[in-house]
């Protein structure tokens, strides 16, 4: 695994695990980045001592440098597992994300989870955060020969299962569920700070012919309609697509999060994405 | 209009058309976010009308295995008109000219037959609602075409006595079978018969008692086109030597007197040329105008072929669909 190949996440907010890790943090301890001074009691660490700043007490108290400790945090993936996420190589996308951000996160040292729904939130696509890459990857394996039935309503028990703290959360949806389902779910995730991944294929709009008759059927609902297709009906589903992607990113931006419409695992434009919410 | 079908039992099969409604018979493809699309009017109308067509050839191909017909039957019909039979002389007689002589073509003249086919062609074509039969006589008297509303078939059995005509002139035969053609004993309309003859000839005892019964019974009126040729004694003339004044000198003279003795309606036209027969026949269109109350009988008429083609018809677009048919990959 490559450096190149993994996600480079930093955090615009705190965190406030006790455990040390990669990211800034509200804990005082081993760290490198000078953070405030205490008195000799708070920290008796006499290597510590701050000469100049002792002096300066008008208390005449030692007085210590103390420094912020580096702490961890748990990263979770969130993906919606509705049917509409069984067609073309959506699966495959799924895997190799999961297993990226996996090894991603144990690479900063963080705890990684992940939480799997369809129409409800099965065990088997369930893993509390924890440190081991073995049973990501059985999942992942799992995931890429499942076959995925119904719709993500079962997304909205996930606040179930995520910790009681902040953690970074990656949503991965196609968004083709009510907006105000959407709503639901991002509104229970306030506290946590959502990444959103919005994975559409080129084939479902960009890719369609240009003439012929189309039979579709959906994966979720089972309506089925045939469509004369004609470069007019194309312009219109792909205008049809775009702005449902502005209706998407209006719900996102509404509670806070920047989300990216990604159409492969593209980790390079997921770095950059990352990299911009933190500059 | 009622259907028939030969083989009922095939009629069994017809809930197959309603397969098209469960099957598109297209593969569909997946599609996520159905919808996402836009409504597409052309797109919805064009699947139901497929699945329509689908339908339609299916009970199409059904219907044609069974055999479906429309079955004869008869139309009651209400018009202006009466029921004629034309009955015409096949006498030899009937192929001179009024001149009485042969035809020669080259100055315009024509047989008296010839005169009253065309003459009559025209009669039949502008009685719109007519019933009218056809028969001749000659020697023996010949049923040439029942009552009938078909003009076509009327105009074609005139059209058939340009066939040389035959032998001798035996009146009394052919007014017996004018006469049976009025089978009906309710009277609609008027009904008349159209005596088209150049010459008569002596009616025996025996008819013409039953003659008179007859034409009282049926209650028929009765129309005498003389095709009188030049220099041959007409119907009013009164013999010039009384010795002559019998039916078998004058069968004309005493054959109208015969009809004026029926007391029935009857009117004789003495045409010397076509012309005076054209006005005679002019007559007889503006006075027999009742009302006429008759069943048309409409033939059976086989449907088979029409819905072959019909489903043929579908299929083709049908499959021209399936050839524009976006295919799944793999």
């Amino acid at each position: 695994m490559l450096e190149a190949d993994l996600l480079q996440y930093r955090l615009p907010w705190l965190s406030s695990a006790v455990y040390p890790g990669a990211h800034l943090g509200r804990m005082t301890g081993a760290g490198l980045l000078f953070k405030q001074h205490q008195p000799m009691a708070a920290s008796s660490d006499p290597r510590r001592i701050d000469l100049r700043a002792s002096v300066l007490d008008p208390f005449e108290h030692y007085r210590v440098r103390a420094y912020q400790q580096p702490s961890r945090i748990d990263v979770y993936l969130l993906a919606d597992l509705s049917a509409s996420m069984g067609h073309a190589g959506k699966q495959k996308i799924l895997g190799t994300l999961l297993r990226t951000l996996a090894r991603s996160a144990f690479g900063y040292g963080d705890r990684f989870g992940f939480i799997g729904a369809g129409e409800r939130a099965e065990p088997r696509w369930l893993l509390p955060a924890g440190m081991h890459y073995e049973p990501v990857s059985r999942v992942a394996g799992q995931l890429e020969s499942a076959r995925f039935s119904g719709t993500a309503i079962g997304l909205g028990n996930a606040p179930a299962y995520l910790p009681a703290e902040r953690a970074l959360l990656f949503l991965l949806t196609d968004g083709h569920f009510p907006l105000a389902h959407l709503q639901g779910l991002l509104a229970s995730l306030q506290m946590h700070d959502v990444v959103p991944l919005v994975l559409w294929d080129a084939s479902e709009y960009r890719r369609l012919p240009a003439w012929g008759l189309l039979p579709v059927r959906d994966l979720e609902s089972g309506v089925s309609r045939t469509l004369v297709m004609r470069p007019a009906l194309r312009e219109r589903i792909v205008y049809a697509y775009a702005q449902r992607r502005q209706d998407l990113l209006g719900t996102f931006r509404a509670f806070g999060s920047e989300p990216l419409f990604i159409e492969q695992c593209d980790i390079p434009a997921i770095n950059r994405h990352l990299h911009q919410r933190t500059a | 209009m009622s259907l028939g079908v030969e083989s009922p039992w095939l009629l069994t099969a017809l809930p197959l058309a309603l397969l098209p409604l469960i099957n598109k018979g297209m593969r569909d493809h997946a599609h996520p976010g159905l919808l996402l699309l836009p409504s597409d009017p052309l797109s919805d109308l064009l699947s139901w009308l497929l699945r329509v067509f689908a339908m339609l050839a299916m009970a199409g191909l059904i219907s044609g295995m069974a055999g479906l017909h429309l079955q004869g039957q008869s139309v009651e019909r209400i018009g202006h008109g009466a029921e004629i039979v034309l009955l015409l002389d096949r006498s030899n007689s009937m192929d001179n000219s009024f001149a009485g002589r042969a035809p020669n073509g080259n100055n315009g003249e024509e047989s008296k037959a010839a005169a009253a086919r065309r003459l009559l062609t025209d009669f039949v074509n502008q009685r719109e609602h007519d019933l009218i039969g056809v028969a001749e006589y000659s020697t023996a008297p010949l049923y040439v075409m029942p009552m009938t509303e078909n003009k076509a078939a009327v105009k074609s059995a005139i059209a058939a006595t340009s066939t040389p005509a035959l032998a001798y002139t035996h009146v009394s035969k052919g007014l017996g079978m004018a006469l049976s053609f009025f089978q009906q004993p309710v009277v609609t309309g008027s009904r008349l018969i159209v005596l088209v003859s150049d010459g008569a000839a002596a009616i025996d005892h025996d008819s013409e008692q039953k003659l008179r019964q007859w034409f009282k019974e049926k209650q028929v009126r009765l129309y005498w086109l003389f095709l009188r040729t030049a220099n041959s004694p007409g119907i009013y003339d009164p013999p010039a030597d009384p010795r002559d004044d019998n039916a078998q000198a004058m069968p004309e003279r005493y054959l109208h007197q015969f009809f004026t003795s029926l007391n029935i309606p009857y009117q004789a036209y003495q045409a010397e040329s076509p012309d005076a027969m054209k006005q005679a026949i002019a007559d007889i269109s503006r006075l027999e105008n009742l009302p006429i109350h008759y069943f048309e009988r409409i033939p059976r008429r086989d449907l088979t072929g029409t819905c072959y083609l019909a489903s043929a018809i579908l299929l083709l677009l049908l499959l021209a669909a399936k050839g524009a048919e976006v295919k799944p990959e793999a």
